[in-house]
């Protein structure tokens, strides 16, 4: 399932935090058009890589990009530094 | 056939239980071996690594990172993809940095193979810093 939102948090050595919820599904919203807009052009650069073999390629490449999207669920990142903490989580 | 099984149908065959009291001992028993085939071994979803400070460490740096296995399959997936011609690239870069890889002999069968295994890695590193890797 594709993450829906992302969490973000960070203090600084000051001690000044921040906390951040970003809706992601509001920005798969803002991308959708892009990826109709570009899906065209993809389809047009595999046409013109297939004779040289790369045309599958660049159809399977494109669509992994959206498997690694879908498949960012739950990847988590904290990291503690005197320098100060950061946090980020795929929801 | 159990002995358990085995003492309920002789003490039916003895009369000593009606075949109701026996019917329920035999379905508890059978709910029990249900119970411990439950116990079967979780399937792993992520891969965590952790870094955390040493007793002789100065350097307080905590690093606790969780990726998800799907995430590492779909990214050796999209690594597949490298053509061919861009293969012997890689393997000029591996060597130069020290890593004796044949790029080329790494097929996508194998990627799934080395992800499913990743379930019983555990790595553990104790110097400076406490290093742990491992599925959970």
């Amino acid at each position: 399932m594709m993450p829906m939102l992302l969490r973000l948090k960070g203090i600084n050595r000051e001690g000044k935090r921040f906390t951040l919820w970003l809706p992601l599904f509001l920005i798969y919203m803002i991308l959708l058009p892009l990826i109709i807009i570009t899906l065209p052009f993809v389809l047009l650069a595999a046409l013109i890589a297939w004779p040289f073999g790369y045309g599958s390629l660049v159809l399977q490449a494109y669509l992994a990009i959206f498997k690694i999207l879908g498949c960012l669920s739950g990847f988590k990142i904290d990291i503690e530094s005197g320098d100060g903490n950061f946090f980020i989580k795929f929801v | 056939m159990s002995e358990e099984r085995k003492k309920i149908l002789d003490m039916l065959s003895e009369k000593k239980i009606t075949a109701e009291e026996a019917e329920k001992l035999l379905s508890a028993i059978a709910k029990e071996e249900g119970n411990g085939a439950g116990t079967v071994k979780k399937e792993p979803k992520y891969l965590r690594v952790m870094v955390e400070p040493g007793p002789d460490s100065k350097n307080p740096d905590r690093v606790n990172i969780r990726v998800p296995l799907k995430l590492i399959r779909a990214g050796l997936k999209l690594a597949a993809l490298i053509p061919k011609s861009a293969q012997s690239q890689v393997n000029d870069a591996l060597h130069e940095k020290g890593i004796e890889m044949d790029f080329s002999q790494i097929k996508p069968e194998d990627l799934e193979n080395i992800v499913t295994q990743l379930d019983d890695l555990t790595v553990d590193v104790e110097g400076k810093e406490s290093v742990r890797i491992f599925c959970e």
